[in-house]
């Protein structure tokens, strides 16, 4: 799947015209479907300054997960991230005229679909139209025809394989790839590279596309030895040397600065009056003793304490070290909870293993405890699930059900320690799939600032139901586990908060159906609300009911007629089809199993459809008159795109290029609100 | 009686099991129930328990409408079904003494009726003699059947005093009224299978009456069981639905009788079904979700009630309904029109932190249709829950870890506690409704006592999430009580705790909390039943919701730090299964437990008897 990936790389990097060409070609065909981020991103409102609504797939290079599912972790550390960005502070002498150090980013053009790059393949990649068909075939449960055979799995819709490669498809795809050396006063390290890839996403003037990081690997390779083969890695040694050499690169510039600095105090008398000017004015500009250099302690760092008694004299000594993440032992049906409290479990210090006395002076046998000291703002949490056993003399991973909660308070903290009942929130799980520690794949999990729970698989980003995240406890057929789990601080009001505000949206999207019809966007709150996709039906607003009348409303606005078909329906929609296939959609199929099902199933269809028709008879009058306005909207709309095109194109020659979004609303369908009706639907008992 | 052909021979179900684990295609064959004998015990204070037995029940694979997934895909987005593991109920129709420590504290006071509902087999003679003494005070259900609202001789029936709410005259009060259609000759594409022993008859009218029956569901599955008949591994019926798993069920105490039982079962589709499974007849209710459209955690009957039931479902409303009343696509609005001067109904938005939201009231006059009332108590699912032993309470778990206690009869919220983190997923009353018990997602249980609105000990033994809690009845007096919790860590727990040690001066005494501590102190534990359940209304409930602003805060109880809070260790913890356990429940013989793969063990007692704790 890699390979073929970079295979796509060696194409059309210039050919930006074709690729516009070819998307005005296009216009005939069903337009490109919307993914289910794009939907629950629409009408957003203007892109954010602070980079938290960026939702970017990264690049795979070929077994470069445990980097693509990390650094994504560390992007949406919101803390992390804004110190990151943050640093070094530049000093007004540094920033005249606002100048700001700017990142080499090249736009890659993205695939075209009928590009270069895929002749080359031999094949061509599937327009919407195919995909719609094949999907419907697959859903119909229809096995392939066997003219269709050796599908590659990227052909195939709706697998990873096949999003991966529809999201470099629809880019803008931002390219790291070269030096970016003496940006911000530093060598070029692990930490530019980093700052590198925040710094572009944040400037970035689209929500969603690909970045690929492939400068940061490189340096990052440099300066680890052991990351420098294409073999699968761990991501968690990764999370320590990311952060490890973040700490390293960040003292050796203070360190630097400071030197610069006393060069600069004996610079003269003039020299020196202005930089004490220049002190007055930003004291905290630069320099070591700036409170910018702690930062990344600050956030990850916390301090363990073993406490040792020995047996001997009673006399117990402490000894502090930091941590900037736990790693724990696990064992079959547990939670985190409780391995972590294992953690601090009293060990013997005998035989072996004794304890060297200060106060008896001499070898003793011992009890030793570890607990917590000081919390950290952000608990990483290893999980030990590859386990070195004897017999295979090789890493086995640890299938066991560890399960862990969204929220996290630690029992084992020493008794002096500060806010001992700190309240953690589960902001981020990096998952293993694979058998083993030497093959496999890394993708994250992770809770956005506003825009609930996304997958981060590569280069393809969606919107996940807040139990999805639970499917990663390790029971689960797949071998996809929860490796690392990363906790931040947080208060019980924001939890509560947050728990309300994720049913009130509902609400609030529930009071605004009076206005759907009527407001031309107003279907974007809509989307908002209701794309997500559920990992098991509980989430339901209470009236779903309600929602489900409204989609039959608003199938007459102007809003949704123009919109591409909802992925979970097989057929494309057109104008006048869209609201008899929502219609269809609400009435689910029979299940073709039994005579007497089949026959029931005729009967009630026909009771529906009789209502139906009633139904829309009363809409095919208002749908007419909206029609004529449709007509003019969509013309304005297509006016307006061009336009924004040739300004995007004007204005970015230099930065990413605006994606050819389509302008119309996908309309929001939950396929998961019909499912599991479909067997009781039809029968009336 | 309508004879299917015997079941044919299967593979085991280890192979099934074997088969899902490693996430290929099950197979696509039921197997059956197995019993075994292993030999397991534990010892606590009082004595050893020997298991007895280890009924597997069997997992349905799924129905073969259903595409098996070859190469499932782990980070597949679709959704799935939710399951509950295996959830059993027992029941008796016979008279069974109450537990002897605790018939000696309650024999005299009203309370008794209710607190004996734990140990269910000793409902019906309260029933047969206080309805014989014509103290059914309830108007709207006087002439509703020989023993109902029995149970409610303390507190006023569900709804009282609303008269569109009075059930339909029955000419011959002791004919009860069964479901619209016949379950055998069903063409339903909801129901797929229904499987009846061959000998259903016979086998029910030789049993003994004293037998225990079981019943429990397992996914798409469900079981009626004889525990009296040597072969216990036979079911009396079994259901299979063909995709919606039955996540609860509840029998009602007040209708049961060797010739009549009401039994309704939740589903993951959100929908009801009423059934009377001696008849073979059932009712479908909240048809496709036209009420509510997500699942249904929890399902219980209301105390005393013939025929409304309270259903949670997991979008966080609470929703009763009358099983004999046709559903009707419900709108907030137009209630909204019918109960007027009601505050709450008309703000969409509500602060379910200090009320919950009315969308229907039981007062409503437009009782024609279900449901009968609709409270939305937040947007987070609930798990679980309870009605407090004087049938006036109910204590509810969400998945946002908070512990609501509601004036049912009023629709009154009138306290909030919340876990020390993580969701809530149990809740039980002690016997004499003094403590609520809860389990959660912290590893903890928790134990609150509701009219003191104080957190009184946490309890640390469970190694994952505790899924269920029951307390002992036969162990627990005026001042011990015992309880049992399992959990997802395999593990049972066993855990005393007596109001002496819960007096135990700790660094609590010292918070800044002076009004309800020094209101406390006041009150006597000793104090008898009756005034504790008062107290529960006139001191917490009332002052809290009436009062202002500062007191609407007061509702919800802060989470106390670990460093103020008792702990309590268990007496026992005990791997009892090998798979997670999600179900226990004290019979006057033994423990039984459930596992989520469907082993339903049975711990029988210390064979000497089993006096009261000291």
């Amino acid at each position: 799947m890699t390979s073929l990936l970079s295979r796509f790389k060696t194409g059309a990097a210039g050919d930006a015209k074709a690729a516009s060409k070819d998307a005005q070609k296009k216009k005939e065909e069903p337009p490109p479907e919307l993914t289910p981020l794009e939907k629950m991103l629409q009408n957003a409102g203007p892109v954010r300054e602070d980079g938290s609504d960026k939702f970017y797939g990264l690049e795979n290079f070929g077994n470069t997960c445990y980097c693509n599912s990390m650094v994504q972790a560390l992007y949406y550390t919101t803390v992390f991230r804004e110190n990151v960005l943050n640093y070094p502070p530049l000093s007004p002498s540094e920033t005249p005229e606002g100048f700001k150090p700017k990142v080499n980013v090249v736009v890659r053009a993205p695939q075209a679909e009928n590009g270069t790059a895929n002749q080359a393949n031999g094949k061509k990649a599937l327009t919407t139209a195919e995909v719609l068909a094949r999907r419907k075939q697959i859903n119909s449960g229809q096995v392939i025809p066997a003219t269709q055979q050796g599908i590659r799995p990227e052909d195939k819709p709706d697998t990873p394989e096949y999003k991966k490669k529809q999201a470099m498809l629809k880019g803008p795809i931002l390219e790291l790839t070269q030096e970016n050396p003496g940006a911000y006063g530093m060598d070029e390290c692990t930490f530019t590279g980093l700052r590198d890839i925040f710094m572009t996403l944040v400037e970035a003037n689209t929500r969603t596309g690909v970045l690929s990081p492939q400068r940061f690997l490189e340096i990052f390779k440099r300066d680890n030895e052991m990351f420098r083969n294409s073999m699968h890695q761990d991501a968690h040694e990764f999370y320590g040397l990311v952060l490890n050499d973040v700490i390293s690169n960040v003292e050796r510039n203070a360190k630097r600065l400071m030197e610069q600095e006393s060069k600069h105090a004996n610079d003269g008398l003039l020299r020196s009056l202005e930089s004490a000017f220049s002190h007055t004015v930003m004291p905290t500009s630069n320099g070591v003793n700036s409170p910018g250099t702690g930062w990344v302690h600050d956030i990850f760092e916390g301090v363990l304490t073993s406490e040792t008694k020995c047996l001997t004299c009673e006399t117990t000594s402490q000894r502090d070290e930091t941590f900037l993440d736990l790693s724990i032992d696990l064992e079959e049906h547990s939670s985190v909870t409780s391995c972590l409290q294992k953690f601090s479990a009293e060990e013997m210090l005998c035989e072996r293993n004794k304890f060297h006395c200060d106060h008896c002076g001499g070898l003793q046998e011992a009890e030793k405890r570890m607990k917590i000291k000081r919390l950290p703002k952000v608990l990483a949490l290893h999980l030990k699930r590859f386990k070195y056993t004897e017999d295979y003399s090789r890493l086995q991973k640890l299938f066991h059900r560890v399960v862990y909660p969204y929220e996290l308070r630690m029992f084992n903290t020493t008794e002096d320690a500060e806010d001992p009942d700190r309240l953690y929130e589960l902001y981020a799980v990096i998952v293993h799939i694979g058998g083993n520690a030497y093959h496999g794949h890394y993708v994250s999990v992770i809770k956005t600032e506003d825009r609930g729970w996304l997958l981060f698989d590569d280069e393809m980003v969606e919107p996940v139901d807040k139990h999805y995240v639970r499917n990663f406890f390790g029971d689960k057929p797949g071998m996809a586990c929860a490796y690392v789990l990363l906790y931040q601080e947080t208060t019980f009001e924001k939890v509560r908060a947050q728990q309300e505000a994720e049913g009130l949206e509902e609400v609030r999207i529930a009071s605004e159906k009076a206005d759907v019809a009527t407001e031309e966007n107003g279907l974007g709150g809509l989307a908002n609300g209701l794309t997500r996709q559920v990992s098991q039906p509980n989430a339901i607003p209470i009236d779903d009911r309600e929602t489900m009348t409204r989609l039959a409303h608003a199938s007459t606005a102007p809003g949704m007629v123009i919109s591409s078909p909802p992925p979970p329906l097989p057929t494309p929609l057109n104008q006048v089809e869209s609201s008899s296939v929502l219609a269809r959609s609400l009435t689910a199929k029979p299940d073709p199993k039994s005579k007497e099902e089949k026959k029931e199933a005729k009967a009630a269809e026909k009771a529906k459809k009789a209502a139906e028709k009633e139904e829309q008879k009363s809409k095919d009058k208002q749908k007419k008159e909206h029609e004529v306005q449709l007509r003019e909207a969509r013309k304005a709309e297509a006016e307006n795109l061009k336009k924004a095109l040739e300004e995007s194109k004007k204005a970015t020659e230099e930065g990413p290029r605006r994606p050819k979004r389509h302008q119309g609303q996908a309309f929001p369908q939950e396929p998961w609100a019909f499912e599991p009706h479909k067997a009781g639907e039809q029968v009336h008992v | 009686m309508f004879v299917l052909p015997p079941p044919p021979r299967y593979p085991t179900q280890a192979a099934y099991n074997a088969a899902v684990a490693a996430g290929q295609a099950t197979p696509m064959i039921e197997t059956n129930n197995i019993l075994t004998t292993p030999e397991e015990q534990f010892l606590v204070g009082e004595g050893t328990y020997v298991l007895k037995e280890d009924l597997h029940l069997a997992t349905p694979p799924p129905h073969p409408s259903e595409a098996p997934v070859i190469n499932p895909n782990p980070l597949a987005t679709t959704p799935q079904p939710a399951t509950a593991g295996t959830k059993v109920s027992l029941l008796s129709f016979a008279v069974r003494p109450p537990p002897p420590a605790f018939y000696r504290l309650t024999s005299a006071t009203a309370l008794s009726a209710s607190i004996a509902e734990h140990p269910n087999e000793s409902r019906e003679s309260q029933n047969a003699k206080l309805s014989s003494d014509g103290e059914g005070q309830s108007a709207s259900f006087s002439d509703g059947g020989p023993s109902t609202s029995v149970t409610a001789v303390s507190a006023p029936a569900f709804g009282e005093g609303n008269a569109s709410l009075a059930p339909e005259k029955t000419k011959d009060a002791n004919k009860r009224r069964k479901p619209k259609n016949n379950m055998t000759k069903s063409n339903s594409s909801f129901i797929s299978r229904v499987i009846i022993n061959e000998s259903f008859t016979k086998k029910l009218a030789d049993r003994p009456g004293d037998g225990l029956f079981a019943f429990a569901n397992i996914n798409r599955a469900f079981q009626w069981l004889d525990l009296s008949s040597p072969n216990k591994a036979d079911y009396l019926t079994k259901i299979l639905f063909t995709k919606a798993h039955c996540l609860c069920h509840a029998v009602n105490k007040v209708t049961k009788g060797p010739g009549h039982l009401d039994l309704i079962m939740g589903f993951s589709t959100g929908e009801i079904i009423w059934w009377e499974p001696i008849s073979q007849r059932y009712t479908r209710l909240n048809k496709n979700g036209i009420i509510n459209k997500t699942p249904v955690s929890e399902i219980q009957w209301i105390p005393g009630s013939e025929n409304h039931f309270m259903a949670a479902h997991m979008d966080g409303s609470l929703i009763v309904y009358d099983k004999e009343k046709e559903d009707a696509a419900f709108n907030p609005q137009e209630e909204e029109e019918t109960v007027d001067g009601e505050g709450e109904t008309s703000a969409r938005v509500v602060d379910h932190l200090s009320r919950i939201q009315i969308l229907k009231s039981v007062h409503s006059k437009n009782q024609k249709t279900n449901p009968v009332a609709i409270w939305k108590l937040s947007n987070q699912r609930i798990n679980a829950f309870a009605f407090s032993p004087d049938n006036r309470h109910l204590a509810v778990v969400s998945e946002d870890g908070t512990m609501r206690i509601i004036d049912y009869l009023k629709e009154l919220l009138l306290n909030i506690f919340n876990a020390y983190f993580g969701g809530l997923s149990c809740v039980c009353w002690s016997p004499d409704g003094k403590y609520v018990v809860t389990g959660g997602q912290d590893d903890l249980i928790s134990i609150w006592c509701p009219s003191e609105r104080s957190l009184i000990a946490r309890c640390r033994g469970h190694q994952s999430w505790v899924t269920s809690v029951a307390f002992d009845p036969w162990r627990c007096d005026e001042r011990n009580y015992r309880f049992g919790s399992v959990g997802e860590d395999c593990r049972l727990c066993l855990w005393d705790f007596n109001v002496g040690m819960l007096h135990r001066p700790k660094a609590a005494s010292v918070r800044h909390r002076g009004s309800i501590s020094s209101r406390t102190t006041n009150l006597q534990r000793a104090e008898t039943q009756g005034t504790t359940a008062s107290r529960i209304r006139s001191n917490s409930g009332y002052s809290g919701f009436e009062g202002a602003e500062d007191d609407i805060q007061s509702i919800s109880v802060p989470v106390e730090p670990r460093s103020m809070t008792a702990t309590i260790p268990p007496v026992l913890t005990k791997k009892a299964d090998k798979d997670p356990l999600c179900w226990l429940e004290f019979t006057d013989e033994s423990i039984m437990t459930s596992s989520k793969t469907g082993h339903l063990r049975t711990w029988k007692r210390p064979s000497d008897n089993p006096g009261p704790a000291e």
